[in-house]
């Protein structure tokens, strides 16, 4: 990131997007971070946290910080014991070097956010990002079992521990994971690993939209039978065209285990999948995954002139039929581009919106009402910073919000972190 | 309950008349007699009488109650089936006993979305129950799970055998109802929607030990039945290979569903206990490895994990034949606790952790501690994460042998923090393992807690003197050995 | 108590001042018994007051934790203390469940000693309780009376006259519900057998069992003697009925009425002296006759005469069982399901064999009934003492009841009466047997159809009314 800084862009990526000032520190070490953050908390200074960069367009309607505090040289490996599998990590960290360091031991950090060349271990575990994989494997609130944080007083505390299972004192990992760098600066992270899958494939299953209500009777039938899947991701057609060269809806089955599981699950797939769909296996899911998880625009890659704006969508599982049949509604009757994947098996859909700014807003608002209307919600996760302006990129906020706002006053009464960067102006 | 009616109402104190009015007076209870029986929970060594136990009947009942102790600074706490093993539910300080055991109703279950809603009285084997017709369980399944609430459950963020490959209580909770200290209602997910945006609540209160809130309305996550399952017995004559052959297995890239070991002292109790196996008496340990998931895909795993008990020397290793089987050995594992009762009068249970990878170090610790204080310790555990369970067995009727028994439980939880390991991986600190918690925390950590706590609990009249050390007491366990034991002397 | 305390007490009279117990008269809870116990809660969702009123003390664990606490003397023996203690309902389910076999209804019975000693019923409730436990059961002439009056009850057409003037609306509620369920009363096998020494064995006789008539069973079950006897000699038994047999105790042992239950137990004892096996068609009383050792452990010369005792008596299901008994032939074409009387499965671990019974009558289409060893509120004479617990366990049994069956088959006459009301209440079908009987017909049927041609069938005695 610092390189595209220091050719002087960075006034342009903070006017674009926020969440950055020109003034970056870059701390080496722990004991760096702690006596940066414990000065400026002294002295009443403004702190804007950034890893990998990827998530300027994430919240946040403050337009200027004293300081950017960058986390780009706290990386690497700080421990790692194959038999224990787990893996303590410094937050700088890409998702693909740890992943690629993790894959000569057979193991991997079972999360699959979008942009792991780009993305760091920290930027995810703030962010709480997942992807179509979450099905089986679960978010970072379940694979991060301790951390080391360093307090806005400077104080660095270690919540959880280095074992698996653990439940001494509160859960403390939990507050951290998600919270959009507005409690404390992660210095450190320890997680549970899994091992590779020993054979992998995808299978799609594509249908026209008159017969989504037979793959949604198929995604039913396949969750009562005893097939495990690892993603349930439903794409919508505009997406698909990018994806499979056809507009049509596909259902993304992502299947790991042994082979002959693998190849079981398959059959039973073909023998069972709706009449009307066609099915496809994927050779080279490893390939497929990496296209698909660098579809997402972000604040490193989108300096197009078209306005790009993403949003996270939560529903109960079945509830992202409704939400596609609504984007791709909307695909037909506004002058903005919609390319959405959802997973029926979680309910946490990505939605990505291009166009004019002020179609683009519009779009955003429609599905955050609709999702809210429905008992979800929708948050943006990218989009210019003026434009964030005109919306609540977080939505609305429900009666646990008090404490959401004791905590942050408990911890950084001074908002010396990441002042205004997430729910409620937190 | 007849006689409730006709005891003598004499001098009823004005709080129990204001509670009798909110839950109706076949719902509480005030006299010693009846009191006594709530002394204490699944931790024996503690024991305080409450002020009262009442026995709401539905969320508004528990916040009025609340509302009533909080305007009042009565001290309160929320109890289920009062199997906890540290004793969070000991009411130190003449606590007004919130029994939620009579909101056990399973709300609903909305297969399509994999969910459902259950009352915090509802007991975790009954989720089961009730849903396995369509295939469908609920993954945490804690030892006492026949009569654990799930509310209990959230509480402590329970574990279980299963926990390996499936999570803990807290990766299953999925949406929460509270009523929080000052009786205030609050509701987080309560369809059940992932990532509600905001700080994670739902995180920070499951394994709150009640000291946040009270539960009223729990939202679980619900899985499919695995297609298969396979369970395998193995006995090895010698500890070490046991526990390298735990290693070797999670290090072949297998996650069994459960990783359980027994060693030879637990095997005695268990044999002795009301659901022996047959057991031989003289192996030093015995694992339980089950696997589960697509048929076609578990025999290759069977005979990887075969082999490996072959390369450390197993002595005997069978697959179980059939359902019946595989029941009965779980039902050994499972009663493992309480059948120590039939080899010891008093056991102390504890609740380490350690990385798989120091187990036969911790272990033989764990062996050096039992000599140093002269008590037997029975390991039942769940290998696989590295959960140790040192059952420490003593009399509390010799003098002395409590406070030894404290002693040497103290020793063991030193010994897994030293390994780089938790003290406690589902019990919970409770009261039995607050002065431990310093082992693992620093007076900074646990004041960023306690300040998590304050947000929740400022007046700390929910369950108050659990969970963390006692601030102004430097860590002298000794202290607190002597002050338990005297409770337990007669 | 420390151990010093503990060889003190051993060592001194009942009323010594050295112990900080509180429980005053010889023969109270068994220290070691509660030792087992570890607190952990295992027993509390198997405890039927508990599932109802969620309450601790009305749970296994509570009540040992308060037998206990008066040992330690931070209880007394007093009303308090004896409401959870009478409030159980002795179906043992809490011993299956523990993990550490505590014997928790031996240490209730023991309690129930105390209690009785310290607080001995007064008024009506003693007038009752007498006329029950020591006026009739223990005496057979009076029992088979008191049967007399009530097959005079029912011959009379008194019967119908209470059922259809509405009689029925003055009494109490619960014996309301009796009355409605009270068996049809035949000729008891003490009347028909007075005169018999041995009933032969159909064919060649392979061995001699002795049987406990029982005292209810005899009087308002005697066709289920009947039965038991028919499938006794038809599979090759002798049997005899012994004169000086009485009521086994139970009810009175549960009352807290020890001492009455160890003189019936002596008597008992010595009648079947001579007997190589006991057979038994009531659960309850089989279990007593089992535990009789526990009533005497004080008691070194009867514990072993006991204990030789106890190892004779066994339930029919299990008897026929392990000795092999002929598959009939014929059909009862049925949706049966089957309840385990908490005696049968808790008590002596009989579960398996009364249901492989009834899969061998062909056409018996068996169905499992969810929690079929749940107590269904009978509990000897509870019924009658605690009416509002015993009623509302019985509807939750009856809620597990499958709603098609056509007949609930079970092993005890207590449990029969109670069911039978919990059909007749909740307006189920559903007749109530005993396992024994189904048997006894499908032997009749085939002796009809001279399916077996050595048997005889005892066409004037057929218990079959269905």
């Amino acid at each position: 990131m610092d390189e595209i800084l220091l050719e002087g862009s960075l006034t342009e990526l903070a006017d674009r997007f926020g969440n950055i000032t020109s003034n970056i520190l870059y701390p080496e070490s722990e004991k760096e971070v702690a006596m940066m953050v414990k000065e400026a908390n002294k002295v009443g200074k403004k702190l804007a946290i950034v890893s990998g960069g990827t998530k300027l367009g994430y919240g946040g309607i403050k337009p200027e910080y004293d300081f950017t505090l960058s986390l780009k040289k706290l990386t690497g490996i700080v421990e790692h014991t194959p038999g224990d599998m787990t893996v303590t990590v410094k937050p700088g960290t890409t998702m693909q070097t740890l992943q690629q360091y993790l894959k000569q031991y057979n193991q991997m950090v079972p999360l699959d956010p979008a942009y792991a060349s780009a993305s760091t271990i920290g930027g995810v575990v703030s962010a709480n990002e997942s992807g179509p994989k979450r099905l089986k494997y679960g978010a970072a609130r379940d694979h991060v079992i301790g951390m080391r944080i360093v307090y806005p007083d400077g104080k660095i505390i270690r919540t959880g521990g280095k074992v698996v299972k653990n439940v001494a004192g509160y859960d403390m990992n939990k507050l951290f994971i998600g919270a959009m760098g507005t409690l404390g600066v992660i210095t450190e992270i320890t997680l549970k690993l899994r091992p590779l899958p020993k054979y992998s494939s995808i299978v799609t299953l594509s249908v026209q939209e008159d017969a989504l209500h037979d793959l949604k009777a198929f995604i039913i039938q396949l969750q009562d039978s005893t097939i495990e899947p690892v993603s349930l991701e439903l794409v919508n057609p505009m997406l698909s065209k990018n994806l499979f060269h056809k507009e049509e809806y596909h259902l993304i089955i992502a299947l790991e285990d042994v082979k002959k599981a693998v190849l079981f699950q398959e059959a039973w797939i073909d023998e069972n999948k709706p009449t009307k769909a066609m099915m496809n296996v994927l050779k080279h899911s490893e390939d497929f995954w990496t296209t698909f998880n660098e579809l997402t625009p972000n604040s490193q890659n989108d300096f197009h002139d078209t306005t790009s704006g993403v949003m996270k969508v939560g529903t109960t599982n079945m509830g992202v039929f409704p939400l596609l049949q609504e984007c791709d509604r909307l695909n037909l009757e506004s002058n903005v581009q919609i390319l959405a994947h959802a997973g029926a098996g979680h309910g946490l859909s990505t939605i990505i919106f291009s166009g004019l700014p002020e179609n683009v807003v519009q779009s955003i608002r429609h599905i955050q009402t609709f999702s809210e209307e429905s008992g979800g919600y929708g948050i943006v996760k990218h989009l210019p910073f003026e434009l964030r302006k005109h919306l609540n990129t977080w939505g609305q906020q429900k009666d646990s919000f008090y404490l959401m706002k004791g905590i942050k006053q408990k911890i950084d009464p001074k908002n010396t972190l990441n002042e205004k960067r997430f729910i409620g102006g937190i | 309950m007849v006689l409730l009616a006709k005891k003598k109402k004499a001098q009823i104190d004005p709080d129990i008349l204001a509670l009798t009015k909110i839950v109706g007076s076949k719902s509480i209870l005030h006299h010693k007699e009846d009191l006594l029986s709530y002394d204490c929970d699944g931790f024996t060594i503690h024991k305080a009488m409450p002020k009262a136990v009442i026995f709401p009947k539905n969320t508004d009942e528990v916040a009025a109650a609340v509302k009533y102790c909080a305007n009042h600074a009565i001290p309160f706490l929320a109890r289920g089936a009062g199997t906890g093993l540290s004793g969070g539910a000991i009411p130190l300080n003449n606590e007004v006993i919130i029994s939620l055991v009579k909101m056990k109703n399973l709300l609903s279950v909305d297969y399509e979305n994999r969910k459902a809603v259950v009352q915090p009285g509802f007991v975790n084997l009954k989720l089961t129950n009730s849903i396995s017709h369509k295939g469908y369980y609920y993954a945490p399944d804690p030892s006492s799970q026949y009569v654990c609430t799930i509310g209990g459950n959230v509480a402590e963020n329970a574990g279980g055998a299963h926990c390996l490959k499936y999570g803990v209580t807290t990766n299953h909770i999925l949406g929460l109802e509270v009523v929080l200290p000052d009786g205030e209602v609050i509701e987080i997910s309560p369809n059940g929607i992932l990532d509600t945006p905001g700080y994670d609540i739902l995180g920070i209160l499951t394994g709150s030990e009640g000291t946040l809130g009270i539960v009223t309305k729990i939202t679980v996550r619900i899985l499919k039945n695995p297609e298969a399952k396979k369970t395998v017995l193995a006995y090895f004559d010698r500890v070490e290979d046991g526990s390298h052959a735990v290693s070797d297995i999670i290090s072949a890239g297998i996650i069994p569903a459960a990783l359980e070991m027994m060693d030879q002292t637990a095997i005695e109790g268990v044999e002795a206990g009301a659901f022996p196996v047959g057991h031989p008496p003289d192996i030093e340990a015995l694992l339980l490895i089950e696997v589960d998931g697509i048929a076609e895909g578990i025999a290759e795993q069977i005979e990887q994990i075969l082999s490996v008990c072959e390369n450390h020397h197993v002595r005997d290793v069978k697959v179980a034949r059939d359902e019946k089987e595989r029941d009965r050995w779980w039902a050994n594992r499972k009663t493992g606790f309480g059948a120590m009762g039939a080899i010891s009068p008093d056991y102390l249970v504890q609740d380490g952790v350690i990385p798989r990878s120091k187990l036969p170090e911790v272990l033989k610790e764990i062996r050096n501690i039992s000599k140093e204080y002269s008590l037997r310790i029975a390991n039942i555990f769940h290998a696989g994460d590295g959960n140790l369970h040192p059952l420490i067995l003593f009399d509390s009727r010799i003098e002395g042998e409590t406070e030894k028994a404290l002693l040497a439980g103290t020793a063991c939880l030193k010994a897994c923090a030293d390994a780089g390991g938790s003290i406690t991986g589902e019990h919970g600190v409770g009261i039995e393992k607050k002065e431990e918690m310093r082992f693992i925390f620093s007076d900074e950590e646990l004041e960023a807690q306690t300040a998590i706590r304050d947000v929740f609990n400022p007046h700390n009249l929910l369950n108050q003197g659990k969970l963390f050390p006692t601030p102004s007491r430097c860590m002298d366990i000794k202290k607190v050995v002597n002050e338990t034991s005297l409770t337990k002397s007669t | 108590m420390s151990l010093k305390e503990k060889e003190l007490m051993k060592n001194s009279p009942p009323c010594s001042s050295n112990s900080l117990s509180n429980y005053l008269w010889e023969d109270h809870p068994d220290e070691e018994k509660w030792a087992d116990c570890v607190h952990c809660g295992m027993c509390l969702e198997s405890c039927p007051t508990y599932l109802e009123t969620g309450q601790e003390q009305h749970s296994p664990r509570g009540r040992v934790h308060l037998i206990k606490s008066v040992a330690e003397g931070k209880l007394e023996v007093n009303e308090q203390f004896m409401d959870p203690v009478f409030q159980c309902l002795d179906c043992r389910a809490c011993t299956t469940a523990c993990p550490a076999d505590v014997d928790v209804g031996g240490l209730i019975e023991e309690a129930r000693g105390q209690v009785r000693q310290a607080m001995p019923l007064k008024g009506v409730k003693r007038a009752v309780s007498s006329f029950f436990l020591k006026g009739i059961f223990p005496h057979q002439n009076r029992l088979q009376a008191a049967g007399g009056l009530l097959k005079f009850y029912q011959k009379s057409g008194l019967q119908k006259a209470v059922r259809s003037t509405g009689l029925l609306r003055i009494m109490p509620d619960h014996l309301v519900e009796m009355e409605a369920i009270m068996p049809e009363i035949h000729q008891s096998t003490h009347q028909k057998y007075k005169n018999v020494e041995i009933i032969p064995a159909k064919g060649s006789s392979k061995a001699q069992v002795a049987m406990l008539k029982g005292c209810i069973m005899d009087v308002m079950f005697s066709d289920i003697n009947q039965s038991t006897i028919n499938v006794l000699t038809h599979n090759g038994n002798d049997v005899v009925l012994p004169k000086k047999q009485t009521c086994c105790g139970a009810l009175h042992i549960h009352a807290g009425d020890r001492e009455t239950g160890k003189k019936l137990a002596k008597q008992n004892i010595e009648a079947f002296q001579d007997a190589e096996k006991v057979v038994v068609n009531a659960a309850g009383c089989g279990c007593a006759l089992k535990e009789y050792p526990e009533l005497f452990r004080h008691d070194p010369e009867w514990k072993a005469k006991a204990e030789a005792f106890s190892k004779k008596v066994e339930d029919i299901s299990k008897y026929l069982y392990d000795t092999g008994y002929e598959k009939p032939q014929s059909a009862i074409n049925k949706r049966i399901t089957y309840h385990d009387a908490c005696h049968l499965a808790h008590g002596q671990g009989v579960r398996h064999e009364p249901r492989q019974l009834l899969k061998d009558i062909p056409g018996v289409d068996y169905v499992e009934q969810p929690n079929a060893d749940t107590c269904c509120g009978s509990a000897g004479i509870y019924n009658i003492t605690n009416p509002e617990m015993a009623s509302a366990v019985l509807e939750r049994k009856m809620e597990n009841v499958p709603k098609d069956v056509e007949m609930i088959s079970m092993g005890n006459p207590g449990c029969m009466l109670q069911m039978a009301i919990g059909v007749q209440k909740y307006g189920r079908g559903g007749r109530i047997v005993h396992t024994v009987q189904l048997l006894d017909w499908a032997y009749q049927a085939d002796a009809k159809k001279g399916v077996n041609d050595g048997v005889i069938s005892e066409k004037e005695e057929s218990t079959d009314r269905s």
